[in-house]
């Protein structure tokens, strides 16, 4: 598949990400939570909004093993999932 | 177009030192669901076997996700990638923000490894406001890699 490509005056500009690289998980040591979030994709039709219980543990995994630097939940996006967070945040 | 080479993702990104605060304070558009579909290319010279682990995800804006990639170097010497993306369609690119992923540096894999590349973004709520969306229910999200090579300049794609 070839990437697109503008001719016109328009051209997607790539951004580097927030927070930088993730390490590459060499040991494989969060793989079974990669495996667990995505066998909650496959079961759940892939809808993210299902699984993110499963992709919060991955990333705490991540953090545990210094393969992602230390972030309060609530910075990731995951404030309703460990409580503290009003209905109205929903 | 210069690829830069971060470790903390600062330097002329319009969302750095607020991103964090925003993704905290950001509200899910629940009923806005959009599907991201994943590519996945590698240059030719690069001797990798690269591909996404889900075909896509439903998502909403305002609301972070998490999609996997897999490389494996199924040669016998070590081979070091770097890779870039691209959002299509181009306008929505603008709400396409990656908190953490894989891209813009030097990733080593050793004689037949097999990694996991996660991604970690989210759309940007805003996307549910601008009328030029109203129509974009498919995001997607292409990552291709190339060889790195000691010693000589990252190949850059012919986007300009």
């Amino acid at each position: 598949m070839s990437t697109a490509m503008n001719f016109g005056t328009k051209s997607f500009q790539p951004r580097p990400p927030e927070k930088g690289s993730f390490p590459l998980d060499h040991l494989g040591e969060c793989k079974s939570f990669k495996d667990k979030f995505m066998k909650c994709l496959y079961d759940n039709h892939f809808e993210n909004a299902l699984c993110r219980n499963e992709s919060k543990e991955y990333l705490e995994c991540r953090m545990e093993r210094k393969l992602m630097l230390q972030e309060p939940l609530e910075k990731l996006g995951f404030g309703d999932l460990i409580g503290g967070k009003s209905e109205a945040k929903k | 177009y210069r690829l830069y080479c971060q470790t903390t993702g600062l330097g002329g990104s319009a969302v750095a030192g607020h991103a964090s605060d925003q993704i905290e304070n950001m509200v899910p558009v629940k009923d806005r669901i959009l599907k991201i579909s994943f590519n996945a290319d590698v240059h030719a010279s690069l001797q990798w076997n690269f591909r996404p682990q889900q075909t896509e995800i439903y998502v909403v804006p305002g609301e972070t996700a998490l999609a996997f990639y897999r490389a494996k170097n199924p040669t016998d010497k070590p081979i070091i990638g770097i890779s870039t993306y691209n959002v299509v369609p181009f306008e929505a690119g603008q709400y396409f923000n990656k908190i953490q992923c894989f891209c813009f540096e030097e990733q080593r894999l050793n004689p037949q490894e097999e990694v996991d590349m996660p991604v970690f973004f989210y759309i940007d709520p805003e996307f549910a406001e601008d009328p030029r969306m109203i129509n974009v229910d498919l995001i997607t999200l292409s990552y291709t890699f190339f060889e790195a090579k000691e010693g000589h300049t990252l190949p850059v794609p012919g986007y300009n």
